[in-house]
């Protein structure tokens, strides 16, 4: 082996707008080994990975293989050198078979569509040879979510794949299905390919990886043998150091807020994403839930919203929680899902919360001088940067359309603030604004859940810290917990 | 929408039309030249092109509202039967004692039937989550149906020979301005309901939530706005708008029901929304010019080999060339926004 073996990624940086998402990251990965990359959403993961498999091209720095460059942004020609991406989300034709989707991913051309038991069959070797039963001429979607990865490894290995990267592999599998993957996973490396993998959950990582690089917001933190670290040192470089003497700045001694009691949550798939947690936000307290997205904030967030359907009480100073007595504002977690109208102006967007206020309407209508002069109020108060309100909400740049979402919220004192990760992909200048917002909020009376993976923002404005962990309440972390590492 | 865009969009038109003709074999500028005097060539030129649009501009409207809430209604030719076939039941209803006044309850239930019949889809939608898409090209049928057996039962005339409704009296049948012209009072209130629901739609709360829910049913969810209700709004409001235009077809130039009262109109709503760009005063000038190759066809067809199918195709083309403009411009616009 040469000292070029592998995959090096040099000092490579790529900026989305303001946001870097990768800050000059060196990494390498070598032939025969299971090397982990580890963060949170947000930490550059994908991004890294598109550029290793040619979706994305980087701004600046390089890509070699075995001392070559690779063809950088150019996701087909990556393949044709063996570099291969299992995507999270299968690329699978439902209505096809397998054999034909097999075949898909070998075709020369789209007019050439003949002998694909030809073309699967590389494919159906492989799947021997991972002692995997696959039957050619099922369909795509008579299967089931663990058999559909298969089908997608095995594409990827229809050809000479040297590379295969796999974006969080797990997700989708049960306890049963991970086992396997992990033994294929292996297999793999001792072919002597190499084998990155795209992970957020640490006891994951510690089952199979042989080497771990971790990144957070964008920048490189750590690469180590797995044999050389634990979970603990793990969880640090994920999340950084947990502030140490933090103390509780708020008296708890507000009106009443919003209580919750023996709440349970179940997520969209059905699954039990909130498990019976019991806590109370009182007026004029921020309150913090830290953890790893994907441990309940969202289903947790939606239940005392009262959107999502619960078993347990929520009460807000004795009465259920409800826009007919409660100002409520919420500040979703994806503005682009579920915080935006893409297709409608600022001035619609603002009118998200806007259209229940009275002083804009009279009975049924809109006033519409009004509402102009409110709108525009508003892109000025909070320095929303458009020539106009009617313009565009798309046409925005991603921080000016968090402000959108952001100052409809807190444009009036809310009596209930529910708040998810508000400054995510934010620049410094806007964060802060964010943040002194949600304190003026704070200050006026608002009880706030702050759901956030972000500890700084955590301990910045929390009051009162809380840890959400596979959907139960922890009084306190420690990075381990905090993660989700013990099973 | 920028002066400049529409200039754009006229000039595009007229060169659709010209490249069909061209393609169809037909001399170019007489054939213009005859579509023309057809459509525009004295006033009762101008009010068959404007009696054609009337129905054009009312479904046109009614698709506006229901796309707009994310609702892709294609039933507007069931709803539209529906619509005079309620306003027909009134009118044998008052057949006995048929005073003017009853006019205006006979839209409303013409507006009534149309609103049921939307609902009805909209209902299988939010109660049930069958596509709307589905639902009312189905209803469409079975619209159809129901008017086959209401003007051979009970809708059938008096004399019970021919499957056809009585006329409409006169004292019931919308006023006209002139003896010989086909322009009727229909025009005008199709024309007002472009104003009403302009209103509606970007001056009410209603109206607001609708766009809101059609645009993003998520952000809806999140703040309270209950979508389901929002959508079957919308489809009340587009069916009653294509219940209206049934209404007045049947009380205006089509004076009873039939085999063949429905003339697609209810369809053509379609292709109106999509060359308005889902915007209610779009409809009006995009209703005008199906209007006017409508008028001025049967001109043409008087002196040429051309017939109706021409119109369709540049009805058509003009269609398809303006979606695949407004994609073209969307994806331009999208990539201008850039990588956030």
């Amino acid at each position: 082996m040469t000292a070029e073996a592998g995959l090096h990624v040099e000092n490579v940086t790529k900026r989305y707008g303001a946001l870097v998402a990768l800050d000059a990251i060196d990494a390498t990965f070598f032939p025969g080994e299971i090397h982990a990359v580890l963060g949170e959403n947000g930490a550059g993961k994908s991004t890294l990975m598109g550029i290793l498999t040619g979706f994305v091209t980087p701004d600046s720095g390089s890509v070699t293989y075995n001392g070559a460059p690779i063809p950088v942004g150019r996701a087909f020609e990556c393949k044709k050198i063996g570099i291969e991406m299992i995507h999270q989300h299968f690329t699978l034709v439902s209505a096809f078979t397998v054999a034909e989707n097999l075949a898909l991913a070998r075709l020369p051309s789209l007019y050439s569509l003949a002998h694909v038991p030809d073309r699967a069959k590389p494919s159906l070797a492989a799947a021997e040879r991972l002692g995997w039963a696959v039957d050619p001429e099922a369909r795509i979607r008579d299967l089931s979510v663990g058999a559909l990865q298969r089908i997608e490894i095995l594409k990827a290995l229809g050809g000479d794949a040297r590379v295969l990267v796999f974006d969080e592999p797990t997700a989708v599998l049960s306890p049963d299905e991970v086992d396997d993957l992990f033994r294929v996973l292996r297999q793999l490396r001792d072919e002597g390919r190499i084998i990155v993998l795209i992970a957020h959950k640490l006891s994951e990582v510690m089952a199979v990886a042989d080497r771990v690089t971790v990144l957070r917001k964008g920048k490189w933190i750590a690469s180590s043998p797995l044999a050389e670290t634990n979970q603990t040192q793990l969880a640090t470089w994920m999340v950084g150091e947990l502030p140490v003497g933090h103390v509780a700045r708020s008296p708890g001694g507000g009106q009443p807020g919003i209580v919750a009691k023996g709440l349970s949550v179940k997520g969209d798939r059905g699954e039990d994403s909130v498990r019976n947690v019991s806590f109370e936000i009182r007026r004029g307290e921020i309150v913090g839930f830290g953890g790893v997205d994907g441990n309940g904030q969202v289903e947790l967030a939606e239940a005392l919203l009262s959107i999502r359907a619960r078993t347990g009480d929520i009460t807000f100073a004795g009465v259920p929680v409800s826009p007919d007595h409660l100002r409520i504002a919420y500040i979703p977690q994806d503005r682009q899902t579920d915080g935006l109208a893409m297709g409608l102006s600022i001035e619609d967007n603002l009118l998200v919360t806007g259209h229940r206020n009275l002083s804009l309407r009279r009975g049924p209508l809109l006033i519409a001088k009004r509402v102009h002069a409110w709108a525009r109020g508003l892109v000025e108060r909070f320095g929303i940067k458009a020539s106009s309100p009617e313009e565009m909400v798309s046409s925005l740049s991603g921080g000016n359309q968090q402000k959108v979402v952001v100052s409809r919220a807190l444009e009036s004192q809310p009596d209930l603030l529910i708040v998810l990760n508000p400054t995510r992909g934010l620049d410094i200048k806007a964060t802060e604004y964010v943040h002194e917002k949600m304190i003026e909020a704070r200050n006026g009376g608002a009880a706030i859940a702050l759901f956030t993976t972000d500890l700084d923002e955590l301990y910045a404005l929390a009051d009162r810290v809380l840890f959400l962990s596979r959907g139960e309440l922890r009084e306190e972390g420690g990075a381990a917990a905090l993660v989700g590492a013990s099973r | 929408m920028k002066l400049w865009n529409v200039a754009g969009m006229a000039v595009g038109l007229v060169l659709v039309l010209v490249l069909t003709l061209a393609v169809f074999g037909l001399p170019v500028f007489p054939s213009l030249a005859l579509i023309g005097e057809g459509a525009f060539g004295d006033k009762f030129a101008i009010a068959r092109t404007l009696v054609k649009a009337t129905p054009l501009v009312l479904t046109g409207l009614g698709m506006v509202v229901a796309w707009k809430g994310g609702m892709y209604n294609i039933g507007g030719e069931g709803q539209y039967i529906i619509g005079a076939m309620f306003a027909a039941t009134v009118v044998k209803g008052v057949l006995p004692n048929p005073h003017p006044l009853f006019g205006p309850l006979i839209l409303v239930a013409a507006v009534v039937g149309g609103a049921g019949y939307g609902l009805l889809a909209g209902w299988l939608y939010v109660a049930r989550g069958v596509e709307v898409v589905i639902s009312t090209i189905l209803l469409n049928f079975v619209a159809v149906q129901l008017l086959r057996y209401a003007v051979t039962g009970p809708l059938q005339e008096a004399k019970r020979q021919v499957p056809e409704s009585d006329l409409v009296p006169k004292a019931l049948a919308l006023a006209k301005f002139d003896r010989q012209m086909d322009l009727h009072i229909g025009t005008f209130i199709a024309l007002a309901m472009v104003v009403v629901v302009w209103l509606f739609l970007f001056y009410t709360r209603a109206g607001y939530r609708i766009r809101l829910v059609g645009d993003n049913r998520n952000v809806a969810r999140a703040n309270f706005i209950p979508a389901g209700r929002v959508q079957l709004l919308s489809m009340a409001v587009s069916g009653g708008l294509c219940g209206l235009a049934g209404g007045i077809e049947y009380l205006g130039p089509a004076g009873q029901l039939g085999f063949n009262f429905p003339q697609d109109w209810g369809f053509l709503g379609i292709p109106i929304a999509l060359l308005a760009g889902l915007n209610p005063a779009g409809v009006v000038p995009a209703a005008l010019y199906f209007g006017a190759l409508f008028a001025g066809s049967d001109n043409l067809a008087r002196y040429t080999t051309a017939g109706p199918t021409m119109i369709f195709v540049i009805q058509a083309v003009a269609v398809l060339g303006f979606v695949r403009l407004s994609t073209l411009r969307l994806r331009r616009k999208t990539a201008a926004a850039g990588a956030d």
